[in-house]
């Protein structure tokens, strides 16, 4: 019954609150939230002593039904949705956005968002996604500003094109297996008479997952979407903390569905050290914040898809409390440069200067986040990294991390540079609502790093250990990148056109369109000839 | 043996190939979303050709037909249309708001709009 909870509850609220126009209902969302957030450590609490369960809606047989199984990658995402959400409703508390439309979409997507990382059924699971992708592109566009119009029309055709993909092949998969249960489909994947035929279907899932999770060359829509001028930054925290995490966890399933017939992780593996490369050398070249922002969401999606596919369970547990770590730390830096942005009225870095003066408290908690994603040592994104790379220790990929790491700090090396120098000394008064919503984050990005291995072990019931000299080895090489990026940006980058013009490169619909059929093609041609 | 190339099953392929040509091919944003319909209509036809043979009865009122056509795909094909239905129908009113704010039916233009409104 709880999970009929997890996914009804918010939206019967929201529709409840959408008919009562009044402006307490905002508190009464925020106490929905806390009770969600009790709710889902109860399940996950009751999952770890009984094990997964599963409940089939309508009492169909299994085979027919929809299915909603909540094992324990499930029931910690579902965590993860509860609290990113919850510190969302805490940091618009005095907000006046945040009418009576706004929370119905906000809490109809989290009912959406749970409804993804329980349901295993892949048809509803398109359904979903769907209506989600609808309920974004609304979002987006919530202040009606003119630059996010085409955001949000861009975002909405690229991924209702991408979904349609996944259609199809569900088409393929409905053909072949004759159910669209996960579990079914992965237990029936052994007695597969002619392989071959598997390609095709993969590759049509693939390009959908991969869309979502803004793989290599289909990565284009990401920024403008998660970057959009006009969105509340808390749009922009759900998007990029939460909602991309969706496409990872399908990635993550569908791979495994197919673990048995066909394995990709070698092609899956370059695809991810090539899209952690290209998004922070994106990354370095932009002037807007949330810009920066955003394409860093990319480089650390190829960082957890690494993870994933390296081989190993070191590197795939890594991988997936990076997921865990990014939700974390992009939230905070989301939630800091919103706070930036409407305080200075400019989202251009070269043009914000002096932060740390005017918002000493604002600026220390997005410090621990910075810290969190360069992998500082003690903050959580080095444990992650940590055990990334001890799982493909001694290869090139070590390297490429090690490669990807530094861009990122050269990255937030310039991103930084905004809250030194010289401003008006008035300070800048900060709601107490943002203030503890980044105080908590704050304190997690310190102790999901302090605890990393307790994370690890309380969630996936995995004993890992951290080799203290190793991690001290780690430390020295954080702090090598660290003073090497320092004297590169400062002595041969901050002055270069790439750093002060930026790079243009985005792709149009139809730029978006080829690279998605070319992307099938790839993969569907890759797959027919490693089956 | 004579084999059949023009069953339902390619028909669909190739409907839902000529719509993703149209995405990669149209700048025009009414035959992006027009393409959209295509691409859909061609997973419609592929769900309905799913384990069908031409003996097959539709298993209404007459359960003990001999060859039952598949039921499960027909339901969730009657889903995806009305998925596809307001999908497209959404894509129409953000390209009219759009319309308005920008005075133009093509992708480019609409990206080089966007662009100068970012210096502003």
């Amino acid at each position: 019954m709880i999970l009929y909870a997890f996914i009804l509850i918010p939206i019967i609220t929201g529709a409840l609150i959408y008919l009562i126009p009044k402006k307490q209902v905002l508190w009464f969302a925020f106490a929905l939230q806390i009770g969600l957030m009790a709710l889902s450590i109860y399940n996950f609490v009751l999952i770890r002593i009984n094990g997964p369960y599963e409940v089939v809606l309508g009492n169909f047989e299994k085979i027919a039904g929809i299915t909603l199984r909540c094992d324990t990658l499930s029931g910690a995402l579902i965590m993860l949705t509860a609290f990113i959400f919850l510190i969302c409703f805490l940091f618009g508390l005095f907000d006046k956005f945040m009418n009576n439309l706004f929370i119905f979409f906000f809490l109809t997507l989290q009912a959406l968002v749970m409804t993804i990382f329980l349901s295993r059924d892949l048809f509803n699971i398109y359904v979903v996604t769907e209506v989600s992708t609808i309920l974004i592109a609304v979002l987006i566009m919530f202040k009606k500003d003119s630059r996010s119009m085409y955001d949000g029309m861009l975002y909405l055709i690229t991924n209702i094109a991408a979904m349609t993909f996944f259609l199809f092949g569900l088409g393929f998969m409905y053909k072949i297996f004759g159910s669209l249960d996960m579990d079914i489909i992965g237990a029936k994947m052994y007695d597969v008479q002619d392989v071959k035929t598997l390609a095709v279907p993969f590759a049509f899932l693939m390009t959908g997952v991969g869309l979502k999770c803004a793989f290599l060359p289909l990565f284009s829509w990401l920024p403008k979407a998660h970057a959009t001028p006009s969105a509340p930054s808390i749009v922009s925290v759900i998007l990029s903390g939460l909602y991309v995490k969706c496409g990872i966890y399908l990635f993550i399933r569908i791979r495994e569905m197919f673990m048995p017939a066909l394995e990709m992780d070698g092609i899956f593996l370059t695809i991810g050290i090539l899209t952690g490369i290209v998004g922070f050398v994106l990354a370095m070249s932009q002037k807007d914040i949330k810009m920066i922002l955003a394409y860093h969401t990319i480089s650390q999606l190829g960082i957890i898809l690494i993870g994933i596919t390296a081989g190993g369970e070191y590197a795939y547990y890594g991988g997936v409390l990076h997921i865990f770590n990014h939700a974390v730390f992009k939230s905070l830096l989301f939630l800091s440069a919103g706070i930036i942005i409407s305080k200075f009225g400019t989202r251009d870095i070269s043009k914000i200067r002096g932060v740390f003066r005017r918002m000493p408290y604002v600026s220390i908690m997005t410090f621990a986040a910075m810290l969190g994603i360069t992998g500082a040592p003690l903050f959580n994104g080095s444990i992650s990294k940590y055990f990334i790379q001890s799982g493909v220790k001694g290869g090139i990929v070590e390297y490429a991390l090690i490669l990807i790491n530094l861009g990122t700090i050269i990255s937030f090396i310039k991103f930084s540079q905004m809250f030194f120098g010289q401003g008006i000394r008035e300070k800048i008064h900060v709601d107490f609502g943002k203030k503890s919503a980044l105080t908590i984050m704050g304190i997690m990005c310190l102790l999901m790093g302090m605890g990393g291995t307790l994370v690890i072990s309380g969630i996936f019931n995995y004993n890992v250990s951290i080799n203290i000299l190793e991690y001290i080895k780690k430390t020295a090489v954080y702090f090598i990148s660290l003073a090497a990026g320092y004297f590169t940006y400062m002595k041969y980058l901050k002055k270069t056109r790439f750093i002060i013009d930026g790079l243009e490169f985005e792709l149009s619909v139809n730029g978006i369109a080829i690279s998605m059929t070319a992307f099938f093609i790839f993969i569907a041609a890759s797959a027919y000839i490693i089956l | 043996m004579k084999i059949n190339f023009i069953n339902a099953q390619n028909t669909a392929i190739i409907l839902f190939f000529i719509g993703v040509y149209g995405l990669c091919a149209r700048r025009n944003i009414i035959k992006t979303i027009i393409s959209l319909g295509i691409m859909g209509g061609g997973v419609i036809l592929f769900f309905l050709s799913i384990n069908r043979t031409a003996e097959s009865m539709p298993p209404i009122f007459n359960t003990d037909v001999a060859v039952a056509a598949d039921p499960l795909p027909q339901a969730l094909v009657i889903t995806a249309i009305v998925v596809g239905i307001s999908v497209t129908a959404v894509a129409l009113i953000m390209f009219i708001a759009m319309y308005h704010r920008y005075g133009t039916t093509n992708w480019l233009k609409a990206m080089r709009h966007r662009m100068e409104r970012e210096d502003e």
